[in-house]
């Protein structure tokens, strides 16, 4: 069995370890550029400074210009990350969806489950072989991508935890590759042909995770809310810190909503223009505050391991049921 | 007597329809039996049940005694060739007959190699660059690698030109001489049967119509020619399969229990092709006037 395995998915196994290297050979040089620039900067000694709010005034500000430019410098590569979020699904759609529906679809099965070897045996070690390869491979791609992208969500400008870029880093991919090669092979038990098995592992994959990122994962806990004051504060650089925003506000002292999605900062002795209150312009009243709900920063690996495990028990009930629908399959 | 394959009111349900239904056969040990019917008839299901692939709905089928479904050590004693020959494409002849090997506790892949050698295959090419017949060929020498007891072929001739059907059967027969295996092969084309075969069941609309060794057959049959026949009982005839009649002439294909005594008919031989018809065609008109709801 394990020689028909690797016989029958040899080709597609060196195809994707080419896709790995290629990958790689985008990620590691830049990934090497990014820190030395990182290094360069002084930004770790920066970062700390800000975070723990240590800094002089003037050396704070310099410190934000540094970060600010860095970002400017690098932040397009998040886009180009952006696309690593296709990648499990692309492992999904072509190991998991032909697993069985290839053979289904040429008739082999009857070639294959008429020897001497059980449809049970049969599919554990392919699912087997095929689930520990693509974890081996989820496993180096979201580690990978954790390390690349690790000076850039630092900078503050952009969260780890903040949509796609939590998605693209940490054990999360791991879950989501298990899961799209799951669904895949489990589709191809149900629909006997590669492509309505690709079909449906691609709608329900993107489907399931675009719900659950928007609608479930902000609840995994409930969300922290801090408030503070228009007037006299430098703002809170909660990026700093990773937090995830989930809504901010600026409210009136009666606790009216003036704007949503707005922070406004004015720091001390800082006048509107005339010498007007700071925020007049916005038709904010004199004490009025920020208002933000938030998952704190150091929730992040928390939550990956909710996600993880969401996606990872979803995959498990997906693989128990398709290889009793194997059995079923004439 | 043994029997190879017993099957005992197997029926199989595709949703409400009943590929096969009340199907009662058995195959005796040694026998080359032919599975005769239309496109439909519920052939490739009752050999899919025979080989594991489906769970019966009713009844049950057994191979040496033993059910075939989820059962590995009898799935070890069938050579089975499913129809159209489906092999792994992109394998080489040689890597199928070494993949046999992986997945049989017993696998004769000298037996594999001499016949693919015999035949002139390559061994290092793509099977799915192969010719049809070529495939078919491989097919038929993985499922003989098995050393089987009972040999299953679904339809393994239907796709081929005169030619590969010819060598196919020829090699099919050959090496059957050689094992002793019993086997049951799926054809709609009878001309090929009447020559290889020593048994035959008929199998129509979900039933077994006919089944019974071709000597006997031959022997049991008849063609009757003579004056209008209003249906009355014949002496000898014990059932009459299918009439023809014009304004003033019937033809009857009967089943014989005894000498045709009544001169006023002209007796004849029948081919097996003859008698297979007849039944073919008898359940066939049946099986249509109870579809349309209308009366035969």
């Amino acid at each position: 069995m394990i020689w028909l395995t690797w016989r029958q998915h040899r080709k597609q196994a060196l195809y994707t370890l080419a896709g790995l290297l290629a990958l790689a050979a985008m990620i590691v040089p830049t990934g090497l550029a990014m820190r030395d620039t990182y290094a360069d900067k002084g930004l770790p000694a920066c970062f700390e400074g800000l975070k723990g709010g240590s800094l002089a005034p003037e050396a704070s500000i310099t410190c934000m210009r540094a970060l600010d430019a860095f970002n400017d410098q690098y932040a397009s590569l998040t886009f180009a990350g952006v696309l690593l979020l296709v990648l499990p699904l692309l492992v999904g759609l072509f190991w998991g969806a032909p697993l069985v529906a290839r053979e289904t679809e040429q008739g082999t099965h009857r070639l294959v489950w008429t020897q001497g070897v059980s449809r049970r045996h049969w599919a554990l070690v392919k699912v087997g072989a095929v689930g520990g390869f693509t974890l081996a491979v989820a496993t180096v791609y979201g580690l990978g991508t954790t390390w690349w992208m690790e000076p850039l969500t630092q900078t503050g400008l952009l969260s780890r935890f903040e949509s796609g870029l939590f998605d693209m880093q940490g054990i999360a991919p791991i879950g989501y590759t298990l899961f799209a090669v799951a669904l895949g092979v489990f589709a191809g038990t149900v629909w006997h042909k590669v492509l309505p098995a690709m079909g449906v592992a691609l709608a329900g994959f993107a489907g399931l995770r675009i719900a659950l990122t928007l609608l479930v994962r902000p609840r995994y806990m409930p969300a922290k809310v801090r408030t503070y004051p228009v007037e006299g504060s430098t703002g809170e650089r909660g990026n700093l810190t990773g937090d995830w925003v989930l809504a901010k506000q600026v409210r009136n002292p009666d606790g009216t909503v003036a704007a949503t999605n707005a922070e406004v900062a004015c720091p001390p002795g800082v006048s509107g223009p005339g010498g007007s209150p700071c925020g007049s312009g916005l038709g904010l009243q004199a004490g009025a505050y920020n208002w933000q709900q938030y998952q704190p920063g150091d929730r992040f690996w928390l939550f990956q391991s909710i996600e993880t495990g969401i996606f990872v028990a979803l995959a498990v009930v997906l693989l128990y049921l398709a290889i009793r629908r194997v059995r079923r399959i004439a | 007597m043994e029997y190879v394959l017993e099957t005992d009111q197997l029926g199989k349900r595709y949703g409400s329809r009943w590929a096969v239904r009340d199907c009662t056969l058995r195959l005796p040990a040694g026998r080359v039996a032919a599975l005769v019917g239309p496109n439909g008839a519920g052939k490739s299901t009752l050999l899919h049940m025979a080989v594991g692939l489906l769970r019966p709905d009713a009844g049950a089928v057994r191979i040496l005694g033993r059910s075939p479904y989820g059962d590995t050590e009898v799935l070890s004693e069938i050579g089975f060739v499913a129809q159209d020959t489906p092999l792994y494409r992109d394998f080489t002849a040689a890597e199928l007959v070494t993949m046999g090997g992986k997945l049989n506790r017993r696998w004769d892949a000298a037996l594999a190699r001499t016949r693919l050698a015999q035949l002139g295959l390559p061994p290092d090419r793509p099977v799915g660059k192969l010719s049809g017949g070529q495939r078919a060929q491989v097919a038929l020498a993985l499922a003989l690698a098995k050393r089987p007891s009972l040999l299953l072929l679904d339809e393994p001739v239907a796709s081929l030109d005169p030619l590969a059907r010819r060598e196919f059967l020829q090699a099919l027969m050959g090496s059957v001489a050689e094992t002793g295996a019993t086997v049951l092969l799926s054809s709609h084309i009878l001309a090929d049967l009447e020559r290889t075969c020593d048994y035959v069941v008929v199998l129509s609309a979900s039933q077994v119509r006919l089944a019974g060794p071709t000597d006997e057959l031959a022997t049991k049959y008849r063609q009757l020619i003579g004056a209008r026949h209003d249906g009355g009982p014949i002496g000898g005839v014990a059932a009459v399969v299918r009439a023809s009649h014009t304004d003033r002439q019937s033809t009857l294909l009967v089943r014989t229990d005894g000498p045709i005594t009544d001169p006023t008919w002209t007796v004849r031989d029948v081919s097996l092709e003859d008698i297979i018809l007849a039944y073919l065609a008898d359940s066939d008109t049946r099986a249509s006037h109870t579809e349309w709801g209308v009366p035969a």
